[in-house]
């Protein structure tokens, strides 16, 4: 089932005053996020990401496309009911305590109050704010207002929630415990769609991620399909490695590296793997280990992003 | 109940603004300094008014007393109106600018709220803190007078209705102003010239305005204007004739209402058509 689909979505913002320059936010954005998903969006500064998750949720109107999320064209105010959202850079008003911010924007999300009340200690309590419920708000901390935050996206117990940089400004142990409640909440059956800088949490909790820049789709994949290099490979060996050996490989292998302990090479097959293997065994060489090579998800995003910046 | 909710938490907003317990304050030493200092004297001729001791009138008959206590009523009234509209603009105008910030405008708008339901419950929960105000000020005056002269005028307690839906009015300017500009600074400034200049200049166009031109399509141009907008100036002076027990006007209300209306939902038009 999918949770939100768009189709050829562009939008093109207005710059400047009286001589309006043209900037394309988005450009021919077409993604499908299946329910039940851990889905990140991922690109630099500026790539269109914050600009795709507010024309769905209708914070800006696209310039051409469509969108449907939960089964609704957008725009659609009813659909908001079952969404949840956690914004970059939300400001709650100061005078409000934590408790207070929940019972808000529960009642603006038109959950009953008697609903809004029993949800308030749980979702305080998942969120470790419990204890801070009656300080207000302008006394927390960034991690803190995170997590407040994170909590009044969920007060409507909805099945999509967007989170735009959930982690910012929290410490390694809440880090931790919020990509726990992300698993949690995609255990529970709920759609999460993420928008984050941060490629290593990423890359923990997506179940597929999608890379984004200039406004442009240039990958979409699982964290696996992205991150494996294909025919790279590792092979652990223990010394000496004969010199005979590396002139021969040299002639098998296009791209080799040697380590003390090690080799890496960049293979076409698994026939050419065995090749190699076979190459060492004749030369006597003991091996320790093979290992096919995968890259974190910064560096294959890295990559992707210097394929696409003109030479 | 999701427009309830805006209202509600708008009132909280304001209340925690310094700026309307300044009111608060000013509004509540006028209220004891009437308290303590106004009183009547009956004697053989009449009743007399007094002020900490003094008498400022000669003894009067029943009739001649009511005039004049309604007297001091419109003119206190006047005055609050003016000082809390005022004050009002100060302590509200920020409302909107500050609701559609980046950052809580997300907030607001990301739950299933329409942009026109955002504004309503903005605009309403401002005037919802004034009427509050008025209500305190002028229901005081009433127990007060009422007690200290045994004057209980109705056409007193009407009037904080008719004066919270002038400050509507003019908060409808306000609001129009906010969504096209965001800043208080500017929502300020252009809800003092109207309430100041601009409706004060247009309500005595006859006096002023007319004199600067003989053309007929001028003069068309300034009766547009003065009906297109709210006529505070207007409103402000049939509520003084409602205390005053006078024939009172109900035109410029159902003018201003409808231009009212149309301003909001001009506003409500303008913000639909952003992007945040």
């Amino acid at each position: 089932m999918i949770a939100l689909s768009s189709t050829s979505l562009s939008k093109t913002y207005r710059n400047g005053f009286l001589n309006q320059r043209p900037v394309r936010a988005l450009e021919d954005f077409s993604l499908e996020v299946e329910s039940g998903q851990i889905f990140s969006l991922l690109g630099p500064n500026g790539a269109g990401k914050t600009t795709f998750i507010k024309i769905l949720l209708s914070l800006a109107r696209p310039s051409t496309g469509s969108a449907i999320i939960l089964g609704e064209n957008l725009p659609s105010t009813r659909v908001r009911t079952r969404i949840g959202y956690l914004p970059e850079n939300h400001r709650y008003p100061g005078y409000l305590t934590g408790e207070q911010v929940l019972r808000l924007f529960g009642q603006l999300s038109g959950v009953p109050h008697a609903a809004v009340e029993t949800r308030i200690t749980p979702l305080l309590k998942m969120v470790g704010m419990d204890q801070w419920r009656t300080m207000k708000v302008k006394k927390y901390s960034k991690g803190m207002l995170q997590r407040i935050g994170l909590a009044q996206a969920l007060i409507n117990e909805p099945e999509l929630i967007f989170l735009d940089e959930p982690t910012d400004g929290v410490d390694p142990v809440g880090r931790k415990e919020i990509r726990d409640i992300l698993r949690n909440l995609k255990e529970q059956g709920k759609t999460v769609f993420l928008n984050s800088h941060l490629l290593s949490e990423v890359e923990l909790v997506s179940d597929r991620v999608a890379i984004l820049d200039k406004g442009k789709l240039l990958k979409t994949g699982t964290v696996d399909e992205l991150t494996t290099t294909g025919s790279r490979y590792q092979i652990g060996f223990v010394p000496p490695l004969p010199e005979s050996f590396r002139l021969e490989a040299a002639a098998l292998v296009l791209q080799i590296s040697y380590a003390p302990e090690a080799l890496t090479g960049e293979l076409k097959s698994t026939q050419e793997l065995n090749r190699l293997i076979d190459l060492l065994r004749k030369h006597g060489v003991e091996l320790t280990s093979i290992t096919r090579q995968r890259s974190t998800l910064e560096e294959s995003f890295l990559n992707l992003l210097k394929r696409e910046v003109p030479a | 109940m999701r427009l309830l909710a805006l209202i509600l938490h708008t009132v909280r907003e304001v209340a925690a603004k310094a700026t309307l317990w300044v009111l608060v304050g000013i509004s509540t030493v006028i209220l004891l300094v009437i308290a303590l200092g106004f009183s009547t004297d009956t004697t053989a001729d009449g009743v007399v008014l007094q002020i900490f001791g003094h008498a400022t009138t000669p003894p009067l008959e029943r009739s001649q007393l009511e005039q004049a206590v309604a007297t001091m009523q419109a003119g206190l009234a006047g005055g609050l109106m003016t000082g809390v509209f005022l004050f009002g603009i100060f302590a509200t105008a920020g409302i909107i600018p500050e609701a559609l910030e980046k950052g809580i405008v997300d907030l607001y708008l990301s739950k299933p709220i329409a942009r026109w339901e955002l504004l309503a419950g903005k605009s309403l929960g401002a005037v919802a803190v004034i009427l509050v105000n008025i209500v305190y000020f002028i229901g005081a005056l009433w127990l007060v007078v009422g007690l200290k002269a045994g004057i209980w005028s109705l056409q007193l307690l009407l009037s904080p209705l008719l004066m919270t839906f002038v400050f509507a009015c003019l908060y409808s300017i306000v609001t129009v102003l906010a969504v096209a500009t965001r800043n208080m600074g500017i929502v300020i400034i252009g809800a003092f010239l109207y309430l100041i200049v601009v409706g004060a200049a247009l309500e005595s166009r006859a006096q002023g305005l007319y004199l600067l031109s003989g053309s007929a399509v001028y003069r068309s141009v300034v009766d547009g204007l003065f009906y297109i907008f709210p006529q505070i100036a207007g409103m402000q002076n049939q509520i003084a004739l409602l205390i005053l027990k006078q024939q009172v006007d109900w035109v410029p209300f159902a003018q201003s209402f409808a231009s009212s209306c149309a301003i909001f939902g001009a506003a409500a038009a303008l913000l639909q058509r952003k992007d945040f």
